[in-house]
């Protein structure tokens, strides 16, 4: 779970009183925008995307207007922005107007863990205004701290002090960052990155005003869940079949997945985080997902992802590949008969579909588990390879592609033809 | 003075506190040598030992590592103990409590659940000072206590491993500690070599040390790292920790994207680094990992050019591009390890540890083409699996059925699950709005056989049940209808005539079965409708063996039922070997064919299918005459004798004729209502008897269903009495279970009684409905306040009205109500009744009772099917009220029996003994 940007990032600031630029939603009314600009001299237009997608200046979405008109014009170019940075694509749902901070300073600050220090980290500069990649080493304060006694004054002070920071800063900063460790810290954040923050001289003292937001939710810490965000704040990046499959996360076993290629013909049960490294790698996208049902799920937990899964999936699949590594306590018979269950269930709730199964596994009660597949394979009259643990992964991959391939060129048909259905 | 820092010096953790280890880290660490990571002198304490992992994995660590697990923590679980192979481990409430014993230990093994595992990790190292390792085996940590955990533990001096980890172990030692590598045969892949590994992976790890076997490469110490954010023991500690074991010669290293853990890494030794993740530059959260999520610079791109610098290597390392140094190669597949590993050696003059064993060629150990044409490199030949896993294949083929491995089955069901959200509850995976599609007769055999019989089955099954549904004579009918003069319920009735189906009964049908499975098992026979095979070999045994033919055959003129069995059979042209290896047995042997070795026949016909592709236990198939025979019981006794005279008629028709022309279903109805149904009653009895099959497993009728089975022992199946299990269901239903049904009736009939209603079927009945459910629902509402008032806080409800799931909305439905309505609908059949409860909980909102317009529940539906049934012969006098009820719950008890079969079977096959007891600790005293 990510956000960005200040429609909700005020919300969540305003919870440890960290002072941030007045914020207006798309729903505005053309005299509220007015009073903003009467104020404040003027508005900035952001587009509102979902999820932790940035850049958005670089790529031209801040609007900035000094008149309603112009405001308006900037509304109705943003409101549906499409942005693409990376991998990540985002499409605007709204615009948010948020005043204008006049300021000589600029700031960055992020708090996130560094796996070089392994401790919660300050990264903050002075010379803001422009991306941190492009500072020099000495010009970026990086100060791993104390977890057990939280971010503190001194952190900042010592840090921009020694970055030789102009001295009036310091003091608010000092007052008003350590807050920050109390909404990242306690609400479960990985990241928290404030940039800008523009140190506004209004009211005669220099105040740090949050004027771009960022963050990250860790999805295994509860505590995020105390501030009541909307469910669908970062649903736009999952899909339905992941947003059911989310549903199962549990303690004991694993319930990853990732939408790898709508189209794909293999669909991948995968055991492990490795095995589901390797096999998502090498599978390109002829995969439909990426999975990680390792971790020893029960019975119940993995018939219910199996369930899910295959609904989803296994009409457009050639092959169901079921892969992982020589598992150290996941109970093969357990899951295997889980998948196996799921799939009879399938074939007796949708009617047979074409399908060449092939597997890779080792575990204990290994025998027993493909055993069973074994007999269900048998039963649904599907061709299938099951490779113990003995053969190389990489090795049944390259199977299960061949298999794809002779599926695709053929294949499927006379598999549908011996079912007694169409391909 | 105190010099200046810059901030360079600054950047590198002035502000960090920590305590004192080896001097090359910026933090605590406190492990100089990979040897001793885990030795055969640590001590460990195991907390949430009792815990569903660890039960299962700390004993064969134990084991494994000569026993140096002292003690386990659990709170309430004080003086209990964990068995293991070498003795038992004790377990203590607390830490505290454990050291207060006099246990000593140097290492906690946390199996806590994520939200605990901050306050375990603090609790072992503040309240044990010698605590020196913590290794954390617990996925999903919050990020906020992994960092507390670590900042505590480094200010304490003590190492950590993990969390999301499978724990360390030493090949060399023989030890693990914490988790699970190697499996349940650490011997297996542990095998003591040269080789270190670490890894991200806990799998990997286990299958790294595998592979390496391939290419005669042994390990020394095996590293789960965990792949969290954090991960407390990383790469720069084991490669540091490495430096300092002679034992290592290399090391090979599984890494993930995310985090620069490797990036400053200076190795001294040969490393093989296996990068894998390249792909994972698309996410834009984790997959797999929880830590495998990288920014720009710690994607697997990256990663794979840090070591391919330390390396000095301009490529990775492929079987066609061997490309490493003597500092070592960067490989992207685990498969390439091996090689890899021996040609960095190699160039560093160092040899494999022992010849290869085995190899990592494709080896497929089942396979199936089904008769397709595969290509070659599709088509590849079953080979031999390795031991000992060769002699497993070889005992699984020879094993006949499925073996359930025995757990406790209280509240926990094989068979039957209800969905919570939709209410819907499933038998063998059928929804019971699927099964409510489907006849009497196919339910039961799906109760047992866990599939619907095909057209062939269900003809024999229907010649079986009806062929002993006349109880003309029995005890058990006369037990029945003693019990129907004392004026018992109808569970109690039926449960009269059960206590005398016992085991004596189907003795001989059980022997034919087996014979029936021995000859069979191996001999290649798939669907046994098909007759055209070759059953010569197993004539020849049958008729070499007196034993087994006198069970199957006898001498003497056959008995009439199978006479008239085998009549029916022919009748409806059942086809099937077994049938047909009796005849060729009987003509053989000038003999005829015994009853019981029908029953055996017709039962092995419909449960040979999913009994070869080890769906059932052979216990089941055994049972099956039983409960076939149990079926036929409980309609016939629902008849009281005088409507079976004899043993030829049943309800006034000729047993024959059922056996030869009726389903059972026709003839269950026939014993409630005295007719043959026509096509209509037909269906809404199949469909009232489906939606009854079960609630799921907490379901009082289960419950007593699965106590009874419970209580004589299933871990000995043979001795479970299955028509004690049919008692304990029946037991188990009564007046407010089963019989309630019947107070939707009573009220329907007391809206009805005076209308003049003649056919609930007729849509132009003539009643004004609206009217009739406002002045319903206005006669309950001063009710309720006259109730109200008087302080009568149970005040009666309404029947079947309203549900606990489906409320809430401006109108609610239940589905399961909503899909049987259809399902009628779709038929053109109509029934007022049903139309009648709509407008009542319109009525209901109307008039102000409700705050929104009620579901109609499904037991409405029951009861309106039901009434309708009746209502003909209710209103011409033929039953009276009592009968009525009295039908009413024996058709709940048909219904139910095919659920309770189902569980009676599952845990007869899954239970332990006594399983469904309850701790007396979790027992309460109200007096």
């Amino acid at each position: 779970m990510q956000i960005t940007g200040m429609n909700w990032g005020a919300k969540l600031l305003k919870y440890v009183g960290f002072p941030t630029a007045t914020v207006l939603g798309p729903e505005a009314s053309k005299e509220e925008i007015q009073a903003l600009i009467d104020r404040f001299g003027g508005v900035l237009i952001k587009p509102i995307f979902k999820g932790g997608i940035g850049k958005k200046g670089k790529a031209g979405l801040i609007g900035r207007a000094t008149d309603v008109v112009t405001a308006l014009k900037e509304k109705e170019r943003l409101y549906f922005a499409e942005h693409r940075h990376g991998n990540q694509y985002a499409k605007s749902e709204g615009v948010t107007f948020e005043s204008f901070v006049r300021a000589e300073h600029e700031i960055y600050f992020s708090l996130t863990d560094s796996t070089l220090f392994r401790a919660p980290t300050v990264t903050i500069t002075h010379h803001g205004g422009m991306d941190i990649e492009e500072l020099s080493p000495d010009q970026i304060a990086v100060v791993p701290f104390d977890a057990l006694t939280g971010f503190k004054g001194f952190i900042v002070s010592n840090a921009l002090m020694k970055m030789g920071a102009p001295g009036e800063i310091i003091s608010p900063l000092v007052q008003h960052l350590p807050k920050l460790w109390d909404l990242f810290h306690h609400y479960g954040m990985t990241t928290l990155e404030l940039n800008p923050i523009r140190m506004s001289s209004e009211g005669g003292r220099l105040t740090p005003i949050a004027c771009d937001f960022k963050c990250a939710f860790d999805t295994d810490d509860p505590n995020w869940h105390r501030l009541d965000l909307p469910d669908d704040l970062d649903q736009s990046s999952l899909s339905k079949f992941e947003t059911e499959v989310n549903q199962l996360r549990t303690y004991q076993g694993q319930s990853d997945v990732f939408v790898i290629n709508e189209r794909g013909t293999i669909t991948a049960m995968t055991f492990g985080g490795g095995a589901n490294a390797l096999v998502t790698e090498l599978l390109g996208d002829a995969a439909t997902i990426s999975s990680d049902f390792g971790g020893n799920p029960p019975y119940q937990k993995m018939l219910d992802i199996s369930r899910i899964t295959y609904q989803y999936w296994l009409k457009q699949s050639n092959v169901l590949f079921i892969i992982g590594g020589k598992a150290n306590n996941t109970d093969i018979y357990e899951t295997f008969r889980a998948m196996a269950d799921a799939l009879r269930a399938y074939f007796s709730t949708h009617g047979p579909t074409p399908l060449f199964v092939v597997i890779g596994r080792g575990g204990p009660n290994l025998v027993r588990g493909l055993g069973y597949m074994q007999d269900t394979l048998d039963a649904l009259g599907l061709p299938y390879r099951v490779f113990g643990y003995d053969s190389a992964m990489s090795e049944v991959v390259n199977y299960a592609q061949a298999a794809d391939e002779w599926m695709s060129k053929g294949g499927r048909a006379e598999v549908a033809r011996k079912l007694g259905i169409h391909a | 003075m105190q010099r200046q820092l810059s901030i360079s010096e600054l950047n590198k953790g002035s502000n960090f506190v920590h305590a004192k280890g080896e001097v090359a880290f910026p933090y605590y660490m406190g492990i100089r040598s990979l040897a001793d990571i885990a030795t055969r002198d640590d001590r460990v304490c195991v907390l949430n030992i009792t815990g569903g992992e660890s039960s299962t994995v700390t004993p064969i660590s134990h084991a494994y590592s000569g026993g140096n697990i002292v003690c386990g923590t659990m709170p309430g679980r004080s003086g209990t103990v964990l068995n293991t192979p070498i003795g038992a481990i004790p377990v203590y409430h607390n830490i505290l409590e454990a050291m207060e014993a006099g246990h000593r230990f140097n290492v906690a093994v946390v199996y806590v659940p994520p939200s605990g595992v901050r306050d375990s990790v603090i609790e072992a190292v503040r309240v044990n000072p010698e605590l020196k390792k913590v290794v954390i085996l617990t996925e999903k940590v919050p990020v906020s206590h992994s960092r507390v955990i670590r900042q505590y533990c480094q200010q304490r001096g003590v190492d950590l491993f993990g969390a999301n980890c499978l724990g360390i172990a030493d090949a060399h030692h023989k030890v693990r500690i914490g988790g699970a590598l190697g499996g349940t045969n650490p011997e297996e892949s542990l095998v003591p070599g040269s080789i270190a590994i670490f890894s991200n992976s806990g799998n990997f790890t286990t299958t790294i040390a595998t592979y390496l076997l391939t290419a005669g490469w042994g390990s020394t110490v095996s590293v789960s790292s965990g792949k969290d954010i954090y991960i407390h023991f990383a790469a720069p500690e084991f490669v540091y920790a490495l430096h300092h074991d002679d034992r290592s010669k290399g090391a090979v290293m599984y890494i993930e994207p995310g985090g620069y853990y490797e990036k400053d890494l200076v190795i001294q030794k040969p490393v093989v680094a296996c990068v894998v993740g390249r792909w994972k530059a698309k996410l834009t959260r984790a997959c797999g990992h929880a830590g495998a999520i990288a920014g720009s610079g710690d994607n697997a791109l990256s990663k794979e050019e840090w070591f391919m610098e330390k390396f000095g290597v301009k490529g990775i390392f492929t079987p066609e591009t061997p490309i490493c140094s003597a500092r070592g190669a960067v490989v992207t597949n685990i498969a390439h390890i091996p090689q890899a590993m021996t040609a960095v050696m190699m160039m560093n003059g160092i040899k494999s540890d022992f010849e290869p064993r085995g190899n990592l060629a494709l080896k497929p150990w089942f396979g199936n083409n089904h008769g397709l044409c595969l290509p070659p490199e599709l088509d590849m030949p079953i080979v031999e699996a390795i031991a000992p896993y060769n002699e497993q294949i070889a005992l699984l083929k020879r094993q006949v059925g499925i073996s359930f491995p025995r757990q406790s089955m209280k509240d926990t069901s094989g068979a039957s699950r209800m969905d919570s959200a939709t209410q819907v509850s499933q038998i063998h995976g059928i929804s019971i709005l699927d099964a409510a599609t489907r006849s009497f007769e196919e339910n039961l055999v799906l109760s047992l056989i866990r599939e619907y019989p095909d057209a062939n089955g269900r003809g024999m099954v229907n010649v079986i049940l009806n062929g002993y549904v006349n109880q003309s004579g029995s005890i058990g009918l006369a037990a029945a209808d003693a019990a129907r003069e004392a004026h018992s319920s109808p569970n109690v009735v039926l449960s009269a005539a059960l206590a005398l189906v016992g085991p004596k009964e189907v003795e001989s049908a059980k022997k034919a079965v087996q014979i029936f499975v021995d000859l069979f098992a191996h001999a290649g026979l798939e669907d046994p409708a098909q007759v055209d095979f070759d059953c010569t070999a197993q004539l020849e045994q049958l008729t070499s063996n007196a034993s087994m033919r006198d069970t199957l055959v006898v001498m003497e003129k056959p008995s009439k039922r199978s006479r008239a069995l085998m009549a029916a059979l022919e009748e409806r042209g059942s086809q099937s070997v077994f049938l047909e290896l009796l005849r060729l047995l009987a003509k053989k042997s000038s003999a005829a064919i015994s009853e019981h070795a029908i029953v055996a026949a017709i039962a092995c016909h419909l449960a040979w299918k999913p009994l070869m592709h080890k769906r059932l236990s052979v216990n089941t198939i055994l049972n099956l005459p039983w409960h076939l025979r149990i079926f036929s019981t409980l309609v016939g006794v629902s008849v009281s004798a005088e409507r079976q005279p004899d043993k030829k008629v049943f309800c006034g028709k000729d047993v024959s004729e059922l056996m030869e022309s009726w389903s059972f279903s026709e003839t269950a109805f026939m014993a409630l209502m005295d007719h043959r149904p026509d096509s209509n009653e037909l269906f809404a009895f199949s469909v009232l008897l489906g939606l009854i099959i079960t609630n799921g497993p907490g379901t009082i009728s289960a419950q007593g269903a699965k106590g009874a089975v419970s209580a004589d022992g299933p871990e000995v199946p043979g001795r479970v009495q299955v028509n004690k299990g049919y008692i304990g269901f029946l037991t188990h239903t009564g007046y407010a279970h089963g019989g309630n049904g019947f107070e939707a009736i009573q009220f329907l009939l007391e809206c009805f009684r005076d209308g003049g209603l003649t056919d609930p079927g007729n849509k132009s009945h003539g009643l004004d409905l609206e009217a009739l459910a406002v002045a319903k629902a206005k006669e309950y509402k001063s009710y309720k306040v006259r109730a109200k008032s008087a302080g009568e806080l149970d005040y009666a409800k309404l029947p079947c009205i309203n549900h606990p799931v489906f409320k809430g909305k401006d109108v609610n439905y239940d589905p399961r109500e909503v899909f049987v309505g259809e399902l009628f609908a779709q038929r053109g059949e109509y029934n007022v009744f049903q139309e009648f409860y709509h407008h009542l909980v319109k009525a209901l909102f109307k008039v102000g009772v409700s705050t929104n317009v009620y579901c109609v529940n499904v037991d409405a539906v029951i009861a309106v099917i039901l009434l309708k049934m009746l209502w003909k012969p209710f209103r011409s006098g033929q039953i009276s009220e009592q009968s009525m009820e009295a039908a009413a719950f024996t058709t709940f008890l048909f219904g139910r029996m095919i659920g309770s079969a189902a569980e009676i079977d599952d845990h007869t096959n899954r239970g332990r003994n006594m399983d469904t007891r309850t701790a007396a600790s979790l027992c309460g005293y109200a007096g």
